[in-house]
């Protein structure tokens, strides 16, 4: 007993006082458009159709990243010949739908297939200020400040499940948030649910969702529970993201996302903080960046500063 | 060479067994003659490492594949033989070899062939509401539709229970804690379990047939996601699997690096194990300690790889990470600050009597039961089974390294805990003579565009929670025409069924974690 207090003692406190400091070497990819020249060598290395492009006509293109699908494998930053991906190291991305979490540029194709940058084309749905209005009226005065989420795994690989476990160990801390897992969905706010969804976890799933009382907010953690990731998407086995079975409000993407991704993901679902969907997000042509340096963080809402403690 | 194909030749009585390639041996033989073989590869102290089938096209039919792991000379032996289309059955091994029992019926549920003389012929992969006649590995399944779904058209048949004060408890799939989906069954009258079924395979996410569907080279990624945690065991076995089918030499540096990798994974997952162990018995300060120095490895890990779960470190040719002087050095200073805080942490656990109480001849798995389901890795260890693919049949840098096989002859929570504390130590070894003595030089080599035509290979990988198979088959235009992956998980978790019963219902989750088998890995 006396060896467990002093070593305790000795430690002190391990935990982070502000999670969200660190920046990894590697969030998502982050591609300058203007100095793409449609050489599509990013979409053939993408293992997962993360980077499309299409022809609409003959002297049109257009090239989009999903960070939905994507897995940060960082084949594509590789394989850029004009190195116009860089290694982006946001780590809070969270968006209300997939297509916030999409990017597309149109180009100008030349006479030799070259690609010039036209401009950023807007992508359908709502803003991320409109779902985030929508979604705070949605729980208005239901969840207070604490938050009880049950965890469904409904099909993922476990890496997601590491991460989700993470967070609530002493270094990330969730509970200082007011953030609980709970042991069933009867008793939970919120499903945080991991993908791909499979035909074997369907109807497991879509039982948990019908036992949540309301709002029931759902938070897809991870690539394949965002868009079925590397696993497809209506394969048959895999039935792909989350929002194919059930309601999704908010997305969190990452292969496996962070533990503060996830942690932001839940204060995103809480409307503590704002969502953030990366550059471009759907809306805004991003700005250029340069390699090692980009910073396209927009101001978060100091969680610190709504009385919980450190 | 040859010495070792001549040696197996005459303990299996088979002339025909050629040598792929070294550690690597094959022969066709009449689908009759299987179960003799089996005797015999039995009886010559071979074990059954993995079974599968394979559809061979719409003329050729199938074949099943009997692969057998051999510790003296070190190789691994397939035997396979052909199945008719028309007759789409083969004898069973799963009487007298029990380790062959899932590995039948998952050929059963997806080739649709029988396995003759199988105890058990229930589905053990597919799922009640799977209609029949629906193969998902057969080359003509559509696999890019949704299967229909009839409900009650293959009910599981669980053991009924009879008696006064004896019960069923179900859980699951959905479970309480974050871990993933599965049902288990118990039979229990009052407190002390009597049965244990399993009902896995919710997580089957057609991983077998995906990597028949992706590009060879983006494998590579969904070998990675087969199970999280084993993110580069799994990674090694593929490419292992794809450098000895192109004939590619992986560089020294490689070698070494992809070890580093694969003892960094064994690391943060026997720690975080061995806490959630502790968690389960609700000791909670040795619970916090696992979790923090868990953290600290994997944040070193994302600062020094890029990948806190170490994901795309391992390459095709080699490694994609790179380990400057500096960056080795701040590795090995984080390694000595953990061996004390580690050596601490077990301290604190076996000296306390309300933990020993708890995990002391607690979920019991015996030699024997463990051999004869052919358990597999830190689970086998733990039951006396002296086996390691790291020493037996050394991959990576493994064959220059110095390192013990920790051995635990108890079989229960507490041996299973022990063997992951040596591992750890060992580990801790491995790490710091493959730092000190990493070779200079490319990390990379180049592969050729293509896979070789009508060819097959094994690659393999002692991973943290024992041997990650990958056997891969193309076509005849180099295409990937058939990946079967084995988890250790498909064999380890037959375990678990012999392990609870006998104990309280209370002692599962403590039991379920010392073993903490992957959902996702077994059912792929």
């Amino acid at each position: 007993m006396f060896s467990i207090l002093s070593k305790s003692l000795k430690t002190g406190i391990v935990t982070k006082k502000d999670p969200f400091s660190s920046r990894p070497p590697f969030g998502f990819p982050v591609i300058d458009f203007k100095a793409c020249t449609g050489c599509d060598d990013c979409v053939t290395v993408c293992p997962t159709a993360a980077l499309q492009t299409d022809r609409p006509a003959a002297d049109r293109k257009t090239l989009s990243l999903s960070y939905a699908l994507c897995i940060q494998c960082r084949e594509c930053v590789e394989a850029c010949p004009e190195r116009a991906i860089h290694p982006g190291r946001e780590l809070e991305v969270a968006a209300y739908s997939r297509e916030q979490l999409t990017q597309r540029a149109s180009f100008d194709v030349d006479g030799t297939g070259r690609a010039s940058f036209r401009g950023m084309e807007a992508l359908p749905g709502p803003s991320l200020e409109e779902s985030a209005a929508k979604l705070k009226e949605r729980i208005k005065g239901r969840l207070g400040r604490s938050l009880h989420v049950r965890q469904v795994d409904a099909g993922s690989c476990n890496g997601c499940e590491l991460e989700i476990i993470a967070t609530a160990n002493p270094v990330f801390d969730l509970e200082r948030f007011g953030i609980h897992f709970v042991a069933s969905p009867r008793h939970a706010d919120v499903l945080l649910v991991t993908g791909p969804v499979t035909r074997n976890m369907e109807i497991a799933l879509r039982r948990t969702y019908e036992a949540t009382p309301e709002p029931r907010v759902v938070v897809a953690v991870g690539a394949c529970g965002c868009s079925g990731g590397i696993f497809g998407e209506g394969t048959y086995a895999s039935l792909g993201g989350v929002d194919r079975i059930v309601p999704v409000d908010v997305y969190v993407p990452g292969c496996p996302p962070r533990p503060h991704a996830i942690l932001n993901g839940l204060l995103v679902a809480m409307g503590i903080r704002e969502a953030h969907s990366g550059p471009g997000g759907g809306e805004t042509a991003p700005e250029p960046v340069s390699a090692g340096a980009p910073n396209l963080r927009r101001p978060l809402i100091p969680v610190l500063a709504r009385g919980t403690p450190e | 060479m040859t010495a070792a194909r001549d040696v197996l030749r005459e303990r299996l009585g088979l002339d025909r067994l050629a040598e792929l390639r070294p550690g690597e041996f094959a022969a066709e033989v009449d689908l009759k003659q299987l179960p003799a073989l089996a005797d015999q590869a039995a009886g010559a102290g071979l074990r059954l490492a993995t079974l599968f089938a394979t559809d061979e096209g719409p003329t050729k039919g199938f074949a099943v594949h009997h692969l057998w792991a051999a510790r003296e000379p070190p190789g691994f032996v397939r035997i396979w033989a052909r199945v008719a289309a028309d007759q789409a059955r083969f004898p069973s091994l799963a009487a007298r070899y029990p380790v062959a029992n899932w590995f039948e019926r998952e050929v059963m549920d997806y080739f649709g062939l029988v396995p003759e003389g199988h105890p058990n012929t229930f589905r053990v992969a597919l799922h009640d509401d799977w209609p029949d006649g629906f193969w998902a590995l057969r080359k003509a399944f559509a696999d890019d539709q949704p299967v229909p779904r009839v409900p009650g058209n293959n009910p599981h048949p669980f053991r009924p229970v009879t008696g006064e004060g004896v019960f069923q408890v179900p859980v699951g799939p959905v479970h309480a804690g974050i871990i993933e989906p599965g049902h288990f069954r118990f039979g229990v009258a009052g407190e002390p379990v009597l049965y244990l079924q399993l009902r896995l395979f919710y997580v089957h996410k057609g991983i077998e047939k995906r990597f028949e569907k992706l590009p060879w080279r983006h494998g590579l990624f969904l070998a990675e996601s087969i199970s999280g945690d084993t993110a580069v065991g799994h990674a090694l076995a593929y490419a292992h699997a794809i450098e000895r089918l192109q004939g590619i030499e992986v560089p020294r540096r490689a070698r070494y690096l992809r070890t580093v990798l694969l003892e960094l994974e064994r690391l943060y997952n026997h720690i975080a194990d061995i806490g959630a162990i502790a968690t389960d018995v609700a000791f909670t300060v040795p619970a916090s300690r696992a979790q923090v120095l868990r953290e600290g490895l994997v944040t070193i890990q994302e600062r020094l790889f890029g990948s806190r779960l170490l994901r795309g470190t391992v390459a095709l040719g080699g490694v994609k990470c790179e380990l400057t002087l500096g960056r080795r050095k701040e590795l090995l200073m984080h390694l000595d600050r953990l061996e004390p805080e580690f050596d601490d942490l077990i301290k604190l656990l076996i000296d306390s009597g309300t933990f020993t109480d708890r995990v002391d001849d607690t979920g019991i798995l015996s030699n024997q039961a463990a051999r004869d389901l052919g358990v597999v890795g830190m689970a086998g260890r733990a039951s006396g089974l002296d086996l390691d693919l790291r020493r037996d049949q050394p991959h990576d840098a493994y064959a220059a390294l110095r390192f013990q096989v920790p051995v635990e002859v108890g079989g229960d929570v507490r041996a299973r805990l022990m063997v992951r504390a040596r591992e750890v130590e060992q580990s801790l070894s491995i790490l710091r003579q493959a730092l000190q003595h990493l070779p200079e030089g490319q990390a990379l080599a180049p592969l050729p565009d293509a896979l070789p035509a009508s060819s097959s290979a094994l690659g393999w990988a002692e991973a943290w929670r024992g041997e990650c198979l990958h056997w891969i088959q193309t076509d005849e235009e180099g295409r990937v025409a058939r990946l079967k992956v084995t988890d250790p998980s498909f064999k380890n978790w037959p375990a678990l069924g012999r392990a609870v019963p006998g104990n309280i219902l209370p002692d599962f989750p403590v039991i379920n974690k010392s073993f903490n088998l992957s959902y996702s890995g077994n059912d792929r």
